[in-house]
């Protein structure tokens, strides 16, 4: 009975704790989860392996020989050799430069135009946000990969092309989450003093709408990586995205399809590749969806 | 409850597997023992791309060939092992000067819509052939009529004067020079005879709708997915066993033949050499090889430079390694050729000796050329396979990877095959893939489409563009003169020029490996691809 008196009442012990930033406050939920960890990690090693490709690679890229097409794994070729007698291993780790970059390019090029045209259209609203809004309906009514080849078709099959046409299929999913924000914030009180002080639009979207929207576009453009890298693939596999001889994982599925009974090998390991590098994506987007969100409902 | 559910929907599941597997083509045949022909079936063959009309006289490719040659019938025919037949004529005169021929016509032979063939059939199709001002003349360019006649009617260098129906059953053509393989001209089966009446009827669109004599006749076609044709039942030779056959377009070589593995399809050609591994062994499938008779190519086009200096065409002759492609890509299916000839052709020149494979040398004779730092350039190539380059895009891949050991940048540029002839015929190219399965026993047929200079206009057969005076004028006389002997040592002597000129890289002269069911009998694979499905039944 005389113990009960000397313990600290809860209050005090609560304010003892450091009140951390909601960011540092993410991280600590994010380390805890593994799948986001393992989502990392995967994605650390291939950005490693993609810049240091030259270093790692122990053959050259596009060394043919022909007298060795097709030989299975082993100790001189760890993945085996395709059917030019090129080395798997080297060409899977310059195959992560092309992967990671035209999954980086196209999504950042997405965010800066879809950001764009969904500021223009939720702050200024009427006529342009109908306009810019029904737009987005249309590319959104037709599969992305499909919009993809229609645009590559036009362009002519090159990996540039590749590129610009994924990023151009996924200006809509950011233009419209850019959108929804900016529609939320711009009714928020704050916006509306801001405005009455005479603040200018531009300072009051930079300074008001955009820190709001960086969560979901870290998110969406995280899990926007890895349907990049899959709709690549597509086209290098359709022939429409990267040409011979450049090494990407999904044109090396193609060129290897016809061997996938005899060398089995020549489509394994590009196939690998693309899964585990989208995985990653995937598990990193969903353990910062978990870890950012709830905090950062704005 | 839960359990019950899952065990339905895989019930389901099952059921869906099973009537996907079903569905086969189930062919009506006749019971028929002891190995005798049976009657009845369709026979469905697979090929790699469409044919671009079904007007022979308006095509130059075997694609196209392959289908028209069951419905059209020439004035004479090659026989499998290359003998001149009599086929709608049956037997002709040469006047003593070599320059009138007068053809004697088969008779009682009706076209497929029920009009009669006579001479004045054959005098119709060649003026619809010769003379551009003909109303007939429409729905392509006619391209072979002036590789072999020298041009058209009112041309300087036309060489028929007059065809002209003498009676009923006798044609007489007068040629304005010699022309030592003219049977052979009749031959080509770009030259199948057509009703006049249908031409008539449909002009422009005659090449949807071709009405020729023989044993099968046309039903319909869906562009780029298949064409149907039918027993001639009113044939007056021997009349098929097969109640039709379907052409269907599969663009890729390993799909095709998996339709063939699946029971889809019952014939496949453009299979990958290396494919003839999976059927080994597999006794309901076999594999016929098709007697040799082409050549694969790169041809460089010489109006466009760098590809003028013939150091450079030399130099590129030594830098690909043409042994390993072959090995690669043929899977012994096809030797390294040397010569625009095929070796079993007479006047094949074996004298010749190869550019060596020295990319060493090839760097060294690049340099003296003026391009010792190489250059940039393209590489045009189909992506569907033909007989003489079952896989066009992994050759064209394999001389890239050469070209670049001696500083040649080149990029590859693939079209699909009606769009690929067109921009090839047009000069578009620097580099193109290309090839040939020779129409007559004759080196005539594989050297002036090819190689000479009058077929280097556009639209153009000589896709290297390349006008050698006196290559052309070796293949002018050896046409006119009728000693073979001398014929053969004109040719050697052009196939030398040919060597030191080096307007191509010749790759290779493949047995095309054809694969088919078990119960396909009665398949002979002719040399120039004129298969004769008269003789096909299904054994089944």
């Amino acid at each position: 009975m005389a113990e009960l008196a000397t313990k600290k009442p809860n209050l005090v012990i609560e304010q003892e704790e450091k009140v951390l930033s909601p960011w540092r406050e993410g991280w600590q939920r994010f380390k805890k989860n593994k799948g986001a960890l393992v989502g990392m990690v995967t994605i650390l090693i291939f950005i490693l392996i993609a810049v240091f490709a030259p270093l790692l690679a122990p053959y050259g890229v596009n060394d043919q020989s022909l007298a060795n097409r097709n030989l299975p794994p082993s100790a001189s070729h760890w993945f085996g050799t395709d059917d030019f007698g090129r080395d798997i291993l080297s060409r899977i780790f310059f195959g992560a430069r092309i992967s990671l970059w035209v999954g980086f390019v196209s999504v950042l090029g997405s965010i800066i135009v879809g950001s764009l045209f969904g500021i223009i259209a939720g702050y200024y609203g009427r006529w342009i946000d109908g306009i810019i809004s029904r737009i987005f309906d249309i590319m959104l009514a037709f599969p992305s990969i499909l919009l993809a080849i229609a645009i590559v078709a036009v362009l002519g099959p090159s990996l540039q092309n590749a590129l610009i046409a994924i990023a151009i299929i996924n200006i809509p999913n950011f233009g419209r989450l850019i959108r929804s924000k900016v529609l939320s914030v711009k009714q928020e009180e704050y916006i509306m003093a801001a405005k009455a002080i005479g603040m200018k639009d531009s300072r009051i979207l930079i300074s008001h709408v955009l820190p709001n929207c960086i969560t979901p576009i870290i998110i969406q453009g995280t899990m926007a990586i890895a349907t990049a890298i899959i709709d690549a693939a597509a086209l290098g596999f359709l022939g429409l995205g990267a040409q011979p001889p450049t090494p990407e994982w999904g044109k090396m599925l193609a060129d290897s399809r016809q061997y996938i009974v005899q060398a089995p090998w020549t489509v394994i390991f590009p196939g690998v590749a693309i899964m585990l590098t989208v995985l990653g994506f995937n598990l990193l987007g969903d353990g910062l969806r978990d870890a950012l969100d709830p905090k950062m409902r704005d | 409850m839960e359990k019950k559910a899952s065990l339905l929907s895989i019930f389901l599941v099952l059921l869906l597997l099973l009537a996907a597997c079903g569905g086969n083509n189930s062919n009506a045949g006749n019971a028929n023992k002891n190995g005798e022909p049976k009657s009845g079936g369709q026979l469905i063959y697979a090929r790699g791309s469409d044919s671009i009309s079904l007007d022979p006289i308006n095509v130059t490719d075997g694609e196209s060939i392959r289908v028209t040659q069951n419905m059209f019938e020439t004035l004479f025919q090659y026989d499998v092992n290359l003998e001149l037949q009599p086929k709608l004529a049956e037997s002709y005169r040469v006047s003593d000067d070599g320059l009138t021929w007068t053809l004697s016509l088969k008779q009682g032979v009706k076209f497929q819509d029920g009009t009669d063939f006579n001479a004045d059939a054959v005098v119709f199709n060649f003026e619809r052939w010769m003379d551009p001002e003909n109303p007939y003349h429409t729905g392509g360019d006619f391209t072979y009529y002036p590789f072999l006649y020298g041009g058209f009617k009112g041309d300087p260098n036309h060489k028929i004067e007059y065809v002209k129906a003498v009676d009923e059953n006798t044609v007489e053509i007068k040629l304005t020079e010699k022309i030592a393989p003219f049977i052979s001209y009749l031959a080509i089966p770009m030259f199948g005879i057509s009703s006049p009446d249908a031409i008539k009827k449909y002009g422009e669109d005659y090449g949807e709708h071709p009405v020729g004599t023989g044993p099968f006749k046309f039903d319909s076609w869906a562009k780029n997915d298949k064409i149907t044709i039918s027993k001639n039942e009113d044939y007056y030779g021997d009349k098929p066993y097969i109640d039709g056959i379907i052409f269907r377009v599969i663009p890729d070589n390993s799909a095709r033949l998996t339709a063939l593995q699946t029971g889809e399809v019952d014939l496949v050609d453009g299979m990958n050499p290396e494919d003839a591994g999976k059927l080994e062994g597999n006794q309901n499938f076999k594999i016929i090889d098709r007697p040799s008779f082409n050549f694969g190519i790169m041809a460089m086009n010489t109006e466009i430079a760098p590809f003028d200096n013939v150091k450079v065409r030399q130099a590129i002759n030594m830098a690909i390694n043409k042994q390993e492609i072959v090995d690669a890509f043929y899977s012994g299916y096809a030797e390294v050729a040397k010569n625009p000839l095929p070796p079993t052709l007479w006047g094949y020149n074996d004298d010749i000796e190869d550019y060596e494979y020295n990319p060493e040398e090839a760097k060294k004779l690049l340099a003296e050329a003026g391009y010792p730092d190489g250059f940039d350039t393209e590489i045009y190539t189909m992506s569907n396979a033909r007989p003489y380059m079952p896989q066009p895009i992994k050759v064209a891949e394999a001389i890239q990877s050469d070209l670049k050991e001696i500083g040649i940048n080149a990029k590859i540029q693939t079209f699909e095959w009606a769009t690929y002839l067109e921009k090839a015929s047009n000069g578009e190219h620097q580099l193109a893939l290309f090839g040939w399965t020779g129409v007559m026993a004759d080196p005539d047929n594989f050297l002036t489409p090819n190689l000479s200079a009058a077929n280097a206009e556009k639209p153009a057969n000589n896709y290297a563009f390349w006008k050698n005076e006196e290559f052309t004028s070796l293949l002018d006389q050896a046409r006119v003169t009728f000693d073979q002997d001398e014929r053969a040592n004109l040719y050697k002597h052009a196939q030398e020029i040919f060597h030191e000129e080096a307007p191509w890289v010749p790759l290779a002269h493949t047995t095309p490996p054809i694969a088919m069911a078990s119960y396909v009998e009665g398949f002979t694979a002719h040399p120039m691809e004129q298969d004769n499905f008269a003789k096909v039944y299904l054994n089944k």
